[in-house]
């Protein structure tokens, strides 16, 4: 095609749109990916290469199929602009070339329609430019895909093409209607005006109008002695005594200057709208949006953080059956891993025969000694409930299972422990989530053998949910 | 041994060390619940650039057992100079010992080289029951740095501090859910110092996690002024059958159409919050924006919406003031100068008395009701008329990238969005309101905008965002 930035930026923009919901990671990732692979081949990764290795990946059949109709879109335009321009230019110089055999047909009209052509075509490559679209609405009207900012700013130096291309196939028309109408009827020219004007001042006109053309074919360019006998006047009617033969010499000059002035400047002006419609898309595609987001995709490094691992959804399950026991009458307690330091609550500290410390700090042997120690006072008493205080915030731990596994075998069958986990301040109630995890390892440890019980306190209520509200 | 730096995190059970990881590695899919094992298997969260890792965290369980683990230890090694070698020997021994499966993968990193970072929760008391975890991890070797993270309300850090620094070579406070970026990368560079030959490594990555932040800053610019467009210039169209449109009342239509305009401005609003929180890796927020919906009240047409991020209307006279006066200098161009610059002082008059009288009423956009042809009727509703909307979208759209951009990755409570009680919008310098107003009309007026005045518009959405964070540092 002969449009290729324009292809290429169609591509591109229609991949851009089709990126527009791609988390900005894996863009990053694909496309600086594409970068270091073209560094080891030694290539540069341009949105040439770029597309056509996104091309390649989507496999057969991957080509974008909104420029496919967008340009489409403006083949059709084209061929209409010139089958108008063909029936116009027809018509046109059929009516420009009407002779009935009276009158002549007058030099100086064609001179005007001729340079009317001439400011048309600049004028359309001038709107161009400006990026004028008077006819915006009317393309509106048959293709509403015009959404997208790159086919928007595209319009003016492509309708400007389509419009050249029907001026150029207007005038090529019109040459060929001239040629065949030279041939198929004897034509009868003249020049006639209003303006007090003398052939010689006429005849310089045509000179100057026939410069281009004047050294390769004299007999296109009229020589005085042609405009002084040409001359007409529609009042003197009939015959003027001069030899008709001269009337059709003026066919050259036409043909010529319909060549050179309006044949010519339409082809040129639509090279030159081709011409702007590469540069148009090479700016546009260099400015694109994506394009810069692009080449910062491929010239940084890509940074991954770490963030593929997902495990949000194995959560441990919270739930629990278990709920808040009354504080046991217990006449033992035992403080696990430096419970109850410095101090311990009344409640936990008063009438009590015997308070011991396992865990923390202390060993594995020491801790099976208090365990023994237990085991005997268990042994002396009727009352089998042992009061095991925690830290709340401290987790229950393996070590804890551990202890509890070991009481169950020094200890008398039938002992109760109640877990009572302290709060850092011990006059207040620990938070519901911390008491939960103590009735949670309760569950796990055996509720038949271990319950979870909270010290009172004054003004608080126990909350049924496990917790304790204020 | 491995050259490349890795870092085992490890602690007692519940104290933070997913937190840390996720707050690191930029990671909300981290299984993280006030609920000890939440952990179960260690995890490595490698931090790569163009597939070079440069550094890996790795999360591990937490400790079940340390008494036993060192009792063990202890009765194996004969001097100091084993320590190293019996926990390696106690690892091989214990694989596969449901009792030590935690203190297992824990410890394997460790013996594999990694560096310790050893989690506490300075919000609860210290205990000397840590001690014996601290002592286990001082006998593998390996260099360490203590965290004291807080997770609840109350701060016993000093205390922590004070024992930590007995064990540990570094002791650094990181609270995993409120730190500022600046502390992470600070923290990352104190990871690098433990060892010589991680140093580089460290600095790379903060190099180019702060490249990636800057970066993020100017795409979360961007995505703000691109749906700042389509929502200015959104227009909603229906096209009526002539049977459709006997059967439909114009009062009819026209609420159908106003309630798909506001349903289409509302999603649009929604997929900017979306691509905003993925831009900065937030993939997780999505069903706390459920819970946003709640409040009704700060929904995007409420009034309430307006009085809170709707501009002043002395704010929009000035920047109506420079929209004017460009009007008005192209009419001095027009008449090649000879009004001697008249032009921009009237077009600016005008231009700030029309924002200021304007500024005060919300209007809604345009509904328009075409007449029958080709027996079809067109009805449109919108493009909004009224400037204020664009504001209303940007003060909500700035504060909640604020929210997300200095949103930890281990923060899993609920984001609110509470309105600002403050026209941030009014410290912003008069060029960028300018840039701002203009665009906004621009776009009401469904006018396409050139190169240039997008990347001034980028600019000035980037100047908010800066005065928006400035705003919000200072306040607190």
């Amino acid at each position: 095609m002969t449009d290729h930035p324009l292809r290429l930026l169609l591509d591109f923009d229609a991949c851009a749109q089709r990126d527009n919901g791609q988390a900005p990671a894996f863009l990053h990732r694909r496309d600086r990916k594409f970068a270091l692979t073209c560094e080891q081949q030694g290539v540069t990764p341009g949105p040439k290469r770029w597309l056509a290795h996104m091309n390649h990946l989507s496999g057969p059949g991957a080509s974008s199929s909104s420029a496919e109709q967008t340009l489409r879109f403006w083949r059709r335009i084209n061929s209409g602009f010139m089958a108008a321009g063909a029936i116009f230019g027809l018509l046109t110089m059929l009516g420009l070339l009407f002779y009935d055999g009276g009158q002549r047909i007058n030099i100086t009209v064609i001179l005007a329609f001729v340079a009317f052509q001439l400011l048309l075509a600049l004028l359309t490559t001038v709107q161009s430019l400006a990026g004028w679209q008077p006819w915006r609405g009317l393309l509106r009207r048959f293709h509403n895909n015009f959404r997208s900012d790159v086919s928007v700013r595209l319009q003016p130096v492509l309708m400007a093409r389509a419009a050249q291309l029907g001026g150029l196939s207007f005038a090529a028309s019109g040459l060929a209607t001239l040629l065949i109408m030279v041939v198929l009827q004897d034509l009868a020219f003249g020049w006639s005006t209003t303006l007090d004007t003398d052939a010689s001042r006429y005849h310089g006109l045509i000179t100057a109008i026939a410069t281009p053309w004047a050294w390769l074919w004299p007999a296109a360019a009229p020589d005085l002695a042609l405009v002084e006998a040409t001359r007409f006047f529609r009042a003197s009617a009939g015959e003027t005594g001069l030899d008709p033969v001269l009337w059709g010499q003026w066919w050259p000059f036409i043909a010529m200057l319909w060549t050179t002035w309006a044949l010519l400047p339409r082809l040129v002006l639509f090279v030159l709208a081709g011409v702007l419609i590469r540069r148009k898309a090479r700016h546009l595609l260099a400015s694109h949006p994506a394009m810069r987001a692009l080449m910062y995709r491929m010239e940084t490094p890509a940074l991954e953080t770490g963030n593929r691992h997902n495990d949000a959804a194995d959560l441990p399950d919270t739930e629990t059956d278990l709920t808040v026991q009354p504080l046991p009458d217990a006449r033992i307690v035992l403080c696990w891993a430096g419970a109850g330091d410095p101090e311990l609550p009344d409640a936990l500290s008063t009438g009590k025969s015997l308070i011991a410390r396992a865990g923390g700090k202390m060993t594995l042997s020491e801790d099976r000694q208090t365990l023994e120690q237990i085991a005997a006072q268990l042994a002396l008493g009727s009352n089998q409930s042992v009061l095991l205080v925690t830290r709340s915030w401290e987790p229950p731990t393996g070590e804890l299972e551990d202890l509890l596994a070991s009481t169950r075998e020094l200890w008398p069958k039938g002992t109760q422990i109640a877990l009572v986990p302290l709060a850092a301040h011990i006059e207040r109630e620990p938070d519901a989530h911390q008491v939960q995890q103590w009735l949670r390892f309760a569950r796990r440890v055996g509720p038949e053998f271990v319950t979870v019980s909270l010290i009172p306190i004054p003004g608080a209520v126990p909350d049924m949910g496990g917790g304790v509200t204020q | 041994m491995n050259t490349t730096p890795f870092f085992a995190v490890v602690g007692h059970p519940n104290k933070g060390k997913s937190s840390v990881v996720a707050t690191l590695s930029q990671n909300d899919a981290i299984a993280i619940a006030l609920e000890p094992g939440t952990t179960r298997t260690r995890q490595s969260y490698p931090l790569s650039v163009d597939g070079k890792i440069l550094y890996t965290l790795v999360d591990t369980p937490g400790f079940q057992r340390p008494r036993r683990v060192l009792e063990w230890l202890e009765a194996h090694s004969v001097s100091a100079s084993d320590h190293s070698e019996t926990v390696r020997a106690f690892v091989l021994q214990h694989q596969g010992d449901g009792r030590f499966t935690d203190e297992c993968e824990l410890l394997t990193p460790l013996i594999e080289g990694a560096g310790i970072i050893y989690v506490v929760d300075g919000s609860s008391p210290y205990s000397a029951q840590h001690e014996a975890e601290m002592t286990i991890l001082r006998w593998t070797g390996r260099p360490s740095l203590a965290l004291i993270n807080s997770i609840g309300p109350d701060d016993y850090s000093d205390t922590w501090q004070a024992a930590l620094g007995q064990f540990f070579q570094v002791v650094r406070k990181f609270d995993a859910v409120r730190a500022p970026f600046e502390q992470h990368l600070s923290l990352l560079r104190a990871f690098g110092q433990l060892e010589p030959d991680w140093e580089k490594s460290l600095d790379q990555a903060t190099h180019h996690l702060l490249a990636q932040r800057q970066q993020r800053r100017l795409q979360a610019a961007g995505i703000i002024a691109k749906a700042l467009k389509d929502m200015m210039s959104f227009q909603e169209k229906r096209t009526l059958t002539l049977d459709q449109a006997a059967g439909t009342s114009d009062s009819t239509l026209a609420d159908q159409l106003r309630q798909r305009w506001y349903q289409h401005q509302r999603q649009r609003e929604q997929s900017l919050r979306v691509e905003i929180e993925h831009l900065y890796q937030h993939q997780s927020i999505r069903r706390q924006e459920a819970e946003l919906e709640w409040h009704s009240d700060h929904d995007l047409f409420s009034e309430d919406s307006r009085k809170h991020w709707a501009v002043s209307r002395r704010y929009l006279a000035t920047a109506g003031f420079g929209a004017g006066a460009v009007s008005g200098a192209g009419l001095d161009a027009l008449t090649l100068g000879s009004s001697l610059g008249t032009g921009a002082l009237v077009g600016g008059l005008i231009g700030a008395a029309g924002s200021y009288f304007y500024g005060g009423k919300f209007t809604l956009p345009v509904l328009n009701i075409g007449l029958l042809q080709d027996g079809l009727k067109t009805a449109t509703f919108g493009p909004v008329q009224d400037s204020q909307f664009g504001y209303v979208v940007l003060g909500r759209a700035v504060d909640h990238w604020w929210h997300i951009s200095h949103r930890n990755h281990a923060g899993r409570e609920l984001l609110d969005l509470q309105p600002a009680d403050y026209h941030w919008l009014e410290r912003l310098d008069k060029k960028s309101r300018q840039t701002i107003q203009r665009t906004l009309d621009k776009c009401r007026k469904q006018q396409p905008l050139d190169e240039s005045q997008q990347h001034r518009f980028h600019i000035a959405i980037e100047q908010c965002m800066a005065v928006y964070d400035d705003w919000r540092l200072n306040r607190t």
